[in-house]
């Protein structure tokens, strides 16, 4: 990392003033503040347990050039099959006893996304604020634009995530299906987008649906979500017996040549959509008595006993090259 | 609206009117978003209110509304009152619910009764642990659908935008908001109302708080002394002032639920219940939580026949019976099995023998946990009937000058809509010179006819 003397002379021009702002010289008393929420000493980049000039150089230059994240977009596709998902459409062989299949809803969350180096480091996407798709680290993906029979719908759909990532070679992918702990168990009633869309809404179980699939007609429907959840003090849910958060690995996979299909018929190949275990609701609501959701929630890559994520088993998502 | 007489007289009554504008301003400017305290029957707690929805008369009075308002399901035929009637004690009388759509719950409507002391609303979901996180359930829930209104909420608030009074209520209930017309307030002015739902005036609590020695019968007296017997044991599940072990209130660090299996169902031997209706293991997944219900407030049971979470138990009498038989024997069917060998049943729930004499004691002890006011009581009513008594604010029939001053003061624009609900009659959210006018007649000539819950 080479200084300039533009830069230097930028620096030295800006000491005054940094010393001149109330609260600053008192803020770097503070020790705490200098060690970041990992508690790494701020500025040590490579962990050796000092800070040197080149990486205080390089702290500089981001000062004076912005920290240097490029802009990625992540492409997802809702499939059935081969077919791009349409409200209302029918698709034909779906299924271990491949009948017709006429979805009504298609839409789920997405969090704690992460890109992967050729070396196996996962470097976190920072996703944009949009106030409408994108909270915190959650996406919403959202293939149904309200047209019949996805009356419970909304008309605007999403299929990209926006975010920045440090610059660098990718060569896959790793997020979670669902919404994260932390964010899964608030009000809803008041919740921010996307965590305000009632249809996503699970208030019995005190928290979202990760995945909601609906079928216009024979009421087959998924609701992926924790279940078994507890408080652990009032008003403030301290677990849940089966989080049934999906882990996806998607490798090899590319931000700027690939797109990421989430496949229906992929997720359904072995349940009998014509069945449904006595006693229970039509399709699966992610209840542990009902066995229709077995099969699913192995292609979902989550072993259904436990509700704890096996990557290896999932098959919903898979890379495709773009178009 | 004409009234009789009125016409040649009218500018006299436009003088009384006037002079009412000044006492108005000096008295009742102040009024709006004044702390609401609840009234509670002597002997009863202060329920615990979450901090972010503190009461007031806004909420309460909008939240009335609301819990009446059809145009909050998704087709526009249900209410929160098409299940929960004040004339039942806010139950519906069925078994089993039936949604805005035809589909039928699971589970028999539960009673509101004195629902802001319950610390897990529903018969068995203990993470709905406040009325604000259960009004969602029935809006929202799918399976069953209740009111349908799943990804059509903004269709319904844009139906209640439209109506001139819900402008001035949501306005004045949540004030200083761009677009109050939201999920999360709709949720607070409705649990504001249910917390109202209050009752304690019923021949038991007259008796025991020293108002009347003579208010229990003979017969309910020794049936009181059943109910808290160990031979019976009914208290331990039902006892206190609410009749039911899962309450709390202001000033309880402690919030308490009891979710009982009182041997219902056995269908395999094993324990198991209807798959449909498991109860509290639908939530835990814990084995033993099989068959575990909330055990009910049994106030004012006349009105909320038939009787346990799936309706199952048509009368007090087979009620009794039940208990005394520790369980119920089921001969046939696919849910036959018999009950009283739940492996999962409380302790409690051992059998007794009673005499006929004793049923029917205990029997007249439950009817004295009536409140015949409470299910007639005109604030819980439906306030889209108009009551016919104008300017009637506090609703005894009677309009006093007092009252005549809040209905000018509503139509001024300086009271909120809420002190005085009877002074719009005809519901455009403000006083109309001809309903003031009807108030003043009120005043002096009294409430015309029979008031009531009839238009005028």
């Amino acid at each position: 990392m080479k200084m300039n003397w533009r830069k230097a002379v930028a620096l030295f021009a800006m000491t005054p003033v940094w010393f001149a702002e109330p609260g600053r010289w008192a803020m770097a008393q503070d020790v705490s503040a200098r060690f970041d929420h990992r508690g790494q000493c701020v500025g040590d980049r490579n962990g050796d347990g000092q800070v040197t000039i080149d990486e205080l150089v390089a702290g500089v230059n981001n000062i004076l050039d912005g920290c240097g994240y490029t802009p990625v977009e992540i492409r997802f596709a809702g499939h059935v099959g081969d077919e791009p998902f349409h409200c209302g459409a029918t698709y034909p062989n779906v299924g271990r006893n491949l009948g017709e299949f006429t979805p009504s809803d298609f839409r789920f969350y997405i969090s704690n996304i992460r890109l992967i180096t050729p070396d196996d480091r996962e470097i976190p996407v920072l996703l944009e604020q949009d106030g409408m798709w994108q909270l915190e680290d959650i996406a919403l993906l959202d293939f149904e634009n309200k047209t019949s029979p996805c009356v419970n719908g909304t008309v605007q759909t999403n299929d990209t995530v926006r975010g920045r990532v440090a610059p660098g070679t990718y060569n896959g992918i790793r997020f979670v299906l669902g919404v994260p702990f932390r964010r899964n168990h608030g009000d809803a009633s008041v919740a921010p987008a996307p965590l305000s869309l009632t249809a996503m809404f699970w208030s019995w179980q005190a928290g979202y649906k990760f995945l909601r699939v609906d079928t216009a007609l024979d009421g087959y429907r998924i609701h992926v979500g924790s279940t078994g959840c507890y408080y652990a003090q009032p008003g403030v849910v301290g677990g849940c017996a089966r989080p049934n958060r999906a882990d996806i690995v998607l490798r090899p996979f590319s931000p700027q040549d690939d797109v990421i299909v989430a496949d229906l018929a992929a997720l359904l190949a072995d349940s009998d959509l014509g069945q449904n275990e006595e006693g229970t609701p039509p399709g699966c609501m992610s209840d542990p008595g009902d066995d229709d959701c077995d099969a699913l929630f192995r292609n979902l890559g989550v072993d259904f006993a436990s509700g704890q994520p096996v990557a290896a088993l999932q098959r919903f998502f898979r890379v495709m090259q773009r178009q | 609206m004409r009234v009789i007489g009125i016409e040649k007289r009218r500018p006299l009554y436009f003088l009384l009117v006037g002079l009412l504008v000044y006492p108005v301003q000096a008295l009742y400017g102040t009024e709006a978003q004044m702390p609401y305290v609840l009234e509670l029957p002597t002997g009863f707690p202060k329920p615990k209110v979450p901090p972010d929805n503190a009461l007031s008369i806004e909420k309460i009075a909008l939240g009335r509304f609301l819990f009446y308002d059809r145009r909050l399901s998704g087709n526009q035929s249900q209410a929160c009152a098409s299940c929960h009637q004040q004339a039942l004690a806010f139950t519906d009388g069925r078994a089993r619910a039936v949604g805005s759509t035809g589909e039928v719950h699971p589970r028999s409507a539960m009673s509101l009764t004195n629902v802001a002391y319950a610390t897990a609303l529903g018969w068995a979901n203990p993470l709905l642990d406040s009325l604000e996180r259960q009004v969602l359930v029935p809006l929202f829930n799918e399976r069953p659908v209740e009111l349908g209104l799943t990804g059509k909420e903004e269709e319904a608030f844009d139906r209640l935008r439209t109506d001139l009074r819900y402008q001035r209520m949501f306005a004045e209930a949540f004030p200083d908001q761009r677009d109050p017309f939201t999920l999360g307030n709709v949720v607070k002015a409705i649990a504001s109302f249910e917390r109202t739902l209050i009752s304690g005036n019923t021949p038991y609590d007259r008796y025991v708080q020293g108002l009347d020695d003579h208010a229990l019968s003979e017969e309910a007296f020794f049936g009181g002394r059943l109910f808290f017997s160990e031979r019976l044991e009914c208290f331990h599940c039902h006892g206190g002032f609410n009749f039911t072990a899962s309450v709390t209130h202001e000033g309880n660090p402690f919030d308490e639920t009891s979710f009982q299996n009182n041997g219902l169902y056995n269908i395999d031997g094993r324990g198991s219940y209807p798959p449909d209706n498991t109860g509290l293991f639908e939530i835990t997944h814990i084995p033993s939580d099989m068959g575990r219900f909330k055990a009910p407030t049994l106030r004012n049971l006349s009105y909320t026949a038939p009787y346990m979470h799936d309706g199952s138990i048509a009368t007090l009498e087979e009620v009794i019976d039940h208990y005394a038989a520790g369980g119920r024997t089921i001969h046939s069917g696919p849910y036959a099995g018999d009950g009283s060998k739940n492996p999962y049943k409380s302790n409690f729930v051992r059998g007794f023998v009673l005499t006929e004499e004793e049923k029917q004691q205990l029997l007249a002890f439950l009817r004295s946990l009536d409140d015949p006011e409470f299910v007639t009581n005109p604030r819980f009513s439906d306030p889209f009937e108009p009551w016919a008594c104008v300017a009637d604010c506090n609703y005894d029939r009677t309009v006093t000058v007092d009252e005549l001053v809040r209905a000018v003061g509503l139509a001024l624009g300086i009271s909120p809509l809420a002190v005085c609900l009877p002074a719009d009659p005809s519901g455009e959210g403000d006083s109309t010179i001809d309903e003031l006018l009807q108030g003043v007649q009120a005043l002096l000539a009294g409430c015309q006819g029979t008031p009531g819950m009839t238009r005028p």
